[in-house]
């Protein structure tokens, strides 16, 4: 257990909790602005998934990490308005397509790798990860003061360009909702969408903006995923975080700060299972750790969402 | 809109569905085949598609297209463990809750049952029945955290599932390396199943030992018409229909919605528990599935495609076997990735669950059958004037 504190407190723990909260703080986002527009887009998963291996694509045959950046957030915010037109204009149950949209983000994003690059390693598995170099990956950056801060300047500085933009947008993101007139329209469809459009806002156009801002979401978190947290794209690489993300969303009640509270909480349970493998823990006791935590935090949530509600009741 | 009319809809409309999938995945397989011009692909994705919509049941080639019995018995073994997680998933389902722990449930309850196949003597056929049905329990308890979570905390019953799902695979992956696995193999694997746990192939024909088609699937279909007696014939299952439709009416009424949402999700786990046995002890000599089958996910799309009535669930299990089928061949004869039936399977699940697909030409049908009426009452009518005057 010593060896496990040991182990834990040093820079590099710290800094892989913040590393490995950032594509759940995306997802995260995402699920907390469609949730205030009124629906979930369980979609997630698979949005990251085509965002990952096609970002990843096109950053390898274009030579630039740039280009295969913005083309996982198109393909993020393409795939979501998809997604919108079947749920909204063809009147498909929206979880029933982000059902859909994940199924097609596990199997058929590999057999869209397989042909495109014409990649067949052995009989099923094929992946990016030959394609993408350090050079085709989003850039670290230091920090030049507070690099050379001892411990803490190890922790902050030296992250991906996305770690600090999801922090960065979590902020803007709650800035969006309260204080701009869009995040107003997108609370009142959520609220109660015959009173919004009753004063003349137009809740197809809110909708479609809430999923598309998902989609973009997503196609952050999946370029992180295939161009930085991993070099290239593989099969499953989002792993359950789209999912997680709703349970982020869900327990830090909506709102973007708790959201990332709780995704640094997620963060924090799979960063410590790492620790537990690398102290000669079974990884297969380690890996579930993080999925184990989101049912129980769930649950605890759960009962204190229970007696606050209970409360005003018996007061008055 | 007369039953007849609302039949032919539901007819073209499903038609209509399969045929777009097929256009896309025509379009990707242009895409992925070889040639290098035009008409050289196109006689690629044309030998391609042969096999993908021929090749299940019949073997082409130059002599010309003839019936393969191992084909079609190795689509119908396949339908055995969808067929259970499809049941599984109508009925959760129609509950209006969106479990989707079925994936998680049909490895679990392999595991369960391989377990009990191999540690628990018994007699011949008790011993099968026995684990399959202790691998149907154990997962139909598992569901109980989902469901009563749901019931008690109102936490998503969805993400929970989700992530039961990996903590079942991991948490049997744990359980293979540290205890079960035989080390003597090379492979990670428990010992072999006794002989008494073994589920019979269906008849004595080669054909069902090779593509190991066994009494399992007569057991799903026995499960198909329990389950749509359930649904449309008992209390349990009207009240289930019930709370899916409209579960404030259903609260009203008097009925019990948390106890049955929690039975409904534990038949589901139950359910495919047991398919997850059968699939288990009727095709493997010992357990090795080291990640989720995938079996839980095309139970959705089956329920889906069977509008979550237990008795099209046959008739979708079938059609998702052949498409798989279908694919396998592809890939074998005319090397498109067999990843291609996750995107197939997508779209037609998309345009099946899309309620306003084809909304305007209902609408006609429906104004059709008003006319149609109107002018048989007025016929009536003028007969009646005329007999009058």
């Amino acid at each position: 257990m010593g060896n496990l504190l040991n182990n834990m407190i040093t820079p590099e723990f710290f800094f892989s909790i913040f590393r490995i909260s950032a594509p759940i703080l995306y997802a995260t986002l995402a699920a907390i602005v469609v949730e205030k527009a009124g629906f979930s887009n369980i979609g997630l998963e698979g949005l990251m998934m085509f965002s990952a291996l096609f970002g990843s694509l096109a950053s390898y045959y274009s030579g630039s990490w740039f280009i295969g950046f913005l083309a996982a957030l198109v393909v993020g915010v393409a795939m979501s308005l998809l997604m919108g037109f079947f749920a909204f204009q063809l009147k498909t149950d929206i979880i029933l397509v982000g059902i859909a949209i994940n199924m097609m983000g596990s199997g058929g994003t590999l057999f869209l790798c397989k042909v495109i690059t014409g990649i067949t390693e052995g009989k099923a598995m094929a992946s990016t990860t030959g394609l993408i170099t350090s050079g085709l990956c989003i850039p670290n950056i230091n920090i030049p003061i507070i690099g050379s801060i001892p411990f803490i300047g190890r922790v902050i500085s030296g992250h991906s360009l996305l770690t600090y933009l999801a922090f960065v947008l979590c902020f803007l993101t709650s800035l969006m909702l309260y204080r701009t007139s869009l995040g107003l329209n997108i609370r009142a469809v959520g609220e109660n969408h015959n009173a919004a459009a009753s004063v003349g806002v137009s809740v197809l156009k809110i909708k479609y903006i809430a999923i598309g801002f998902s989609g973009l979401m997503s196609g952050f978190g999946g370029a992180f995923m295939s161009m930085s947290y991993a070099q290239g794209w593989s099969l499953d690489m989002v792993a359950g975080r789209g999912f997680i993300a709703l349970a982020a969303q869900a327990m830090g009640g909506g709102e973007c700060f708790g959201g990332m509270l709780s995704s640094l909480l997620f963060g924090f349970a799979q960063a410590l299972g790492i620790k537990f493998s690398a102290v000669g823990l079974d990884s297969n006791l380690a890996s579930p750790i993080p999925y184990a935590i989101t049912i129980i935090s769930l649950a605890i949530f759960g009962i204190i969402r229970k007696q606050k509600a209970k409360k005003p009741r018996t007061e008055s | 809109m007369s039953k007849k009319r609302q039949i032919t809809f539901s007819l073209v409309r499903g038609a209509l569905a399969i045929l777009i999938a097929l256009l896309v995945a025509m379009l990707l397989i242009f895409i992925s085949a070889g040639g290098d011009t035009f008409g050289a692909k196109l006689a690629a994705t044309g030998e391609a598609l042969k096999q993908l919509l021929v090749g299940p049941l019949f073997r082409v080639n130059t002599n010309g297209v003839s019936f393969e019995g191992k084909r079609l018995a190795d689509i119908l073994a396949a339908m055995i463990p969808t067929t259970f997680t499809g049941l599984a998933v109508c009925i959760m389902f129609s509950a209006n809750q969106f479990n989707l722990g079925a994936e998680g449930g049909i490895m679990l309850g392999a595991f369960v049952s391989g377990i009990v196949a191999i540690y628990v003597p018994m007699p011949p056929v008790i011993h099968a029945v026995a684990a399959v049905l202790i691998g149907g329990i154990a997962v139909g308890l598992v569901m109980l955290i989902p469901a009563l979570l749901k019931v008690k905390l109102d936490v998503s019953e969805m993400v929970c599932s989700l992530m039961l799902n990996y903590i079942i695979m991991y948490f049997i992956k744990y359980l293979m390396n540290a205890y079960y696995a035989d080390k003597s193999k090379g492979q990670i694997q428990t010992y072999p199943f006794l002989n008494s746990s073994r589920i019979a192939p269906l008849g004595s024909s080669p054909i069902f030992n090779s593509a190991k088609l066994t009494v399992g699937f007569v057991i799903a279909l026995i499960a198909v018409v329990v389950c749509g007696l359930f649904m449309y014939r008992s209390r349990w299952g009207y009240q289930i229909r019930m709370i899916g439709i409209n579960q404030d009416f259903a609260k009203y009424s008097g009925m019990k919605v948390g106890f049955i949402i929690v039975i409904s999700q534990l038949i589901g786990g139950f359910l495919s528990g047991a398919g997850g046995g059968i699939e288990m002890l009727g095709r493997y000599p010992t357990f090795s599935w080291s990640a989720l089958p995938g079996y839980g996910w095309t139970g959705i799309t089956i329920a889906i495609l069977a509008g979550n009535n237990p008795l099209f669930v046959p008739l979708a299990a079938f059609f998702m076997a052949y498409l798989q089928k279908g694919c396998d061949m592809m890939a074998t004869y005319a090397n498109v990735p067999m990843q291609l039936i996750d995107i197939v399977q997508g779209v037609i699940f998309l345009f099946f669950a899309a309620e306003q697909f084809l909304s305007k030409y209902r609408q006609k049908l429906v104004v059709k059958t008003a006319q149609e009426e109107i002018a048989a009452k007025a016929a009536l009518a003028q007969e009646g004037g005329n007999a009058n005057g």
